[in-house]
């Protein structure tokens, strides 16, 4: 039912623990979304530039610090391109590590989001077991690495550090452990009203509309599209590991939870499976300094989608040009298509569902254009709002 | 590698004299150069035709006297072609995709703000990356601005805004 007079809401722009922090600027009409415009950039680094003025060795450590979450899916993008410059392969061992590494991450990343899903439909309950969980896999990588977050294990042609035999034991009861609860969330979010009530239809992206704005990972499968870069451009030691890519029909937000929970037992599987076929060897090659003239296009599945790297070398110590595509700004045009006609209390959600990074916002301020009217609303009480209208239907 | 030096004939035939060179430097990988005004016709055919319905992300690359615009744009997920043109310095401007895939409309955007490269006929080519107060005309990511220069733009704002 129209109101008859459009509303302006900015949205953002601060948000403190994202890699992109974004503003939108909504046109509201009533309580539906009539038109999205992005703005981000609001934390812009300047890393391509960055990229130009550091040697190639410094750049793994810039890589590392592109994303906080998918540290690893930066580093082995990057390094990957530039072995491929190199014209070296890193040893088959170093790439059962990285594969080994990239699942471990993925499975912890998809438990960051899922908590904070949890949070954002007023399951706290949820949130607080599911990174209680999430820390068994922090818990590996500081054994593995020493630190939970930038493991630093990427190095070019190879990896930084092995993974023993007397680590083995504390990985797969650590992975037990994870497959047990991922399990047991599946079952939750299936038969659990909150959920359910809260993410089914909401937040639809239909398929043809996810290719034509050329969404990217988890959104994209749980389209129905199925697309991954693991299966269908293999990188480090996927092509020799048989996996499932998942894929979800029901284009909503409940798919995406589904997905990406699929995707963690997925994830179980492929890392059990990397750990036991692991062959024995050198997990590193060295290489020269400088890198011959060339240029290179680098792709890796990171776990919010399709991570893409374009390297141009000129024979120096330093690249030409360094070009990072992060899979949360792919999937920004589908996240805009996505909040369209829906309500504003759907904002957060939806929001949350193609997980940028962290997906939360600081404040809204809503401008009524006519009236000159501006007020704020925080998180918390934008999320009563939703549960007051929840509570009416 | 046949699938990729098949898609390559194919698009040999297909732009005849705007075709410049094409190479494979591995598996999935397709690198393709061609002329400015064949672009529209290009992509349409790659989208439509051949299948390439993903578009991964737009380069620009400052080149000295040319700036470098290269598509990268993929097959079924799995090959990835870099189709690639350049364009003068001077006047930088080549038409739009957005029409044709409208996942592009970010990329675009981003390549004419950090570059300066202007797609004609696009919706919407207002600031998207940049803080606001950024001069306009200044082109961060090509070659003539030293880090000095682009730090000094950046403290002066902080300067400001602590003024305020």
């Amino acid at each position: 039912m129209s109101h008859g007079s459009i509303i302006k809401i900015p949205f953002g722009p601060q948000h403190p623990a994202l890699k992109e922090p974004v503003n939108f600027l909504f046109e509201v009409d009533g309580e539906t979304v009539v038109n999205v415009k992005p703005r981000i950039g609001y934390n812009h680094r300047g890393i391509e530039k960055a990229f130009e003025l550091r040697t190639y060795t410094r750049n793994i450590y810039l890589a590392e610090r592109i994303c906080g979450i998918c540290s690893d899916a930066h580093t082995t993008c990057y390094t990957q391109a530039i072995e491929e410059l190199l014209g070296v392969e890193a040893p088959l061992r170093a790439r059962y590590i990285r594969v080994i590494i990239a699942e471990l991450e993925r499975i912890q990343s998809h438990a960051l989001w899922l908590g904070l899903v949890a949070h954002e439909i007023g399951f706290d309950t949820l949130f607080m077991y599911i990174w209680r969980d999430r820390e068994t896999i922090l818990d590996i990588f500081e054994m593995i690495s020493g630190n939970r977050i930038h493991y630093a294990m990427n190095t070019i042609g190879g990896v930084r550090r092995d993974i023993h035999a007397a680590m083995m034991p504390k990985i797969k009861k650590g992975l037990d452990l994870m497959e047990k609860r991922v399990k047991y969330y599946l079952d939750v979010v299936q038969t659990e009203q909150t959920i359910l009530k809260r993410a089914t239809g909401v937040g639809i992206l239909k398929p043809k509309d996810a290719v034509d704005l050329c969404a990217v990972g988890p959104i994209l499968r749980a389209s129905g599209i199925k697309n991954d870069v693991r299966a269908d451009d293999p990188y480090a030691a996927y092509n020799e590991i048989p996996f499932n890519v998942i894929t979800c029909d029901g284009c909503d937000i409940l798919s995406r939870i589904m997905v990406r929970l699929e995707e963690m037992l997925e994830g179980v599987e492929i890392a059990r499976h990397a750990l036991d076929s692991m062959p024995e060897g050198v997990i590193r090659v060295r290489v020269p300094m400088k890198v011959p003239q060339g240029e290179v296009v680098s792709r890796v599945e990171a776990p919010r989608g399709e991570l893409i790297h374009y390297a141009k070398s000129n024979g120096t110590t330093k690249p030409e040009r360094y070009k990072v595509r992060s899979p949360t700004l792919g999937n920004i045009p589908a996240l805009c298509k996505m909040l369209l006609g829906g309500y504003v209390a759907d904002i957060p959600i939806v929001l949350a569902g193609i997980d940028p990074c962290f997906a939360c916002m600081d404040r809204m301020a809503f401008i009524d254009t006519k009236k000159n009217r501006k007020w704020v609303l925080t998180m918390p009480q934008l999320r009563r709002k939703y549960k007051r209208k929840c509570m009416q239907k | 590698m046949e699938k990729e030096n098949e898609i390559v004939e194919m698009l040999k035939e297909f732009l005849k004299e705007n075709f410049v060179k094409a190479n494979i430097p591995n598996r999935r990988r397709i690198f393709v150069h061609i002329k400015k005004d064949a672009l529209k016709d290009t992509v349409k055919y790659l989208v439509k035709d051949l299948q390439f319905k993903h578009l991964s992300t737009i380069t620009g690359v400052d080149l000295g006297k040319k700036i470098e615009v290269i598509y990268h744009l993929a097959y079924k997920g799995s090959i990835e072609l870099s189709l690639r043109l350049t364009v003068s310095k001077k006047n930088p401007s080549v038409s739009t995709i957005t029409h044709l895939i409208p996942g592009a409309v970010l990329y675009e955007r981003e390549v004419h703000e950090l570059l300066g490269v202007n797609f004609e006929g696009h919706p919407d080519l207002s600031p998207l990356i940049l803080p606001e107060e950024w001069p306009e005309g200044v082109y961060p990511l090509r070659k003539e601005h030293e880090l000095a220069y682009l730090k000094e733009i950046t403290s002066k704002k902080s300067k400001r805004e602590k003024r305020n």
